[in-house]
């Protein structure tokens, strides 16, 4: 056991700095293709709100898709599928808009769980008080909606970040391509990967914490 | 046209096999172990024991499930474990779903109200049957739409054990482009295929919604 410790001092400063830089990749695709996913489901979720069956015909079946399809197999059609129609990503591109286009279908649901949690009064008030729609979306009633959805949002960025591993398979220089380079490099594959598997840890781990947080706060909020 | 029907179709179908294969045999450990882990969390009330089981949850549910299948696969093959590429696949996946599916049976446990066990216990049955009898059956009921919620989530990783070698859906698919370079068919059939097998669970799951949400 003492012996099998000793390795991850021993070689600590040669895959400390090459593991560390390579999160950092890791966080920036996640963090970039959050975004792109929290922009596009908060369309979505809209899109099934109004009125035209068009749009909620459109934001239905992309999540039907969406839920239905490994995330893998949307980063592998973006990298190495689409350049066969002439479409050319790098492989960051790639991960940024597989992992958005993926999760933008989960962030619709988070959203549609906010926006049905607040009451009807709160669209009446706000028209009757003279906002537009656009005025009362902005104002009243995404504020409360960021604050009853922040926990599952939370929780979506981690099973993002987590996800953010299978651009490794389309050979982006995150966390466990990095890992798996050392791995071939050093063979001692066992020790690398737990060394990878705690760098994920340890960025993935506060953020759950957080979100069980703020998930038990608005739980005895509502007993109360 | 005839490549897709003669090459592609039938080599995506038999990796589906595998991808079925693989979700129900880790679907099955993953339940009867977080099962497990759920019942000792909740009810033992042994403090050592329920620290273990949430540094369990939390391990597993804090790393990517691809880095658990490269330590399983890669990482115990060279210290001597040497795994197939499909067990390593459904340990995996089912070490890391009991973590899932034991959080999940525990809000289901922690959901039934407690006059049920109080009035299991004033009608005079022992705690063991109060929680076979009684809590049990209902918190498994409560657990069934976020279950299958998991179920659907954990087919689709199985799409990550190609990483790993195993023959399923994505690992066929990679294969054949690195010979035709059909990527754009090959890859979209693949899709396809996914979406064949999880639309069934879509509409079961909703129903199980319907039938069983906490809502109603």
């Amino acid at each position: 056991m003492l012996d099998f410790l000793s390795v991850f001092f021993q070689y600590a400063d040669q895959w400390g700095p090459r593991l560390a830089r390579a999160a950092v990749v890791s966080a920036q695709i996640s963090f970039m293709g959050f975004l792109v996913a929290t922009v596009l489901g908060l369309a979505l979720a809209l899109m099934r709100m109004t009125k035209s069956r068009t749009f909620q015909a459109i934001a239905r079946a992309y999540i039907l898709v969406f839920r239905g399809v490994p995330v893998l197999a949307v980063l592998l059609l973006l990298y190495f599928g689409l350049p066969g129609i002439g479409i050319l990503f790098s492989p960051i591109e790639a991960a940024v808009i597989g992992l958005g286009l993926a999760y933008a279908a989960q962030m619709a649901e988070v959203f549609r769980g906010g926006f049905q949690a607040i009451l009807a009064g709160q669209w009446e008030s706000a028209a009757a008080v003279g906002f537009t729609p656009w005025q009362s979306l902005r104002l009243i009633i995404l504020p409360q909606v960021v604050r009853i959805i922040m926990a599952p949002v939370i929780v979506t960025f981690v099973t993002l970040l987590k996800d953010s591993s299978l651009a490794a398979l389309i050979t982006v220089n995150e966390l466990l391509l990095e890992g798996r380079a050392l791995a071939s490099e050093y063979f001692l594959p066992l020790h690398i990967y737990i060394w990878v598997g705690a760098m994920y840890f340890a960025i993935a781990f506060p953020l759950s914490m957080m979100a069980k947080h703020l998930a038990n706060r608005a739980n005895s909020r509502v007993r109360q | 046209m005839a490549f897709l029907f003669e090459t592609v179709l039938p080599s995506l179908l038999t990796g589906a096999l595998v991808t079925i294969t693989v979700t129900i045999a880790s679907l099955a450990l993953a339940l009867a172990l977080g099962f497990g882990l759920a019942l000792l969390r909740q009810f033992l009330g042994f403090r050592v024991l329920s620290i273990l089981i949430d540094i369990y949850t939390e391990y597993f549910r804090n790393i990517p499930a691809l880095t658990h299948l490269f330590i399983i696969y890669f990482g115990l093959a060279a210290v001597g474990l040497r795994l197939s590429s499909l067990t390593a696949a459904i340990i995996g996946l089912g070490l890391v779903g009991a973590a899932i599916t034991c959080e999940i049976f525990r809000s289901g446990f922690i959901a039934v109200k407690i006059g049920q066990t109080e009035a299991a216990r004033a009608v005079g049955m022992t705690p063991m049957q109060t929680i076979w009898l009684i809590l049990a059956p209902q918190a498994i009921r409560i657990s069934l739409p976020p279950l299958g919620n998991y179920a659907l989530q954990l087919m689709k990783d199985t799409s990550i054990v190609s990483a790993i070698a195993a023959p399923e859906i994505m690992f066929n698919a990679r294969s054949m482009v690195t010979s035709s370079f059909q990527t754009t068919l090959i890859y979209t059939t693949a899709a396809m295929i996914y979406l064949l097998i999880s639309l069934p669970m879509v509409h079961a799951i909703s129903r199980l919604e319907a039938r069983f949400g906490r809502r109603n």
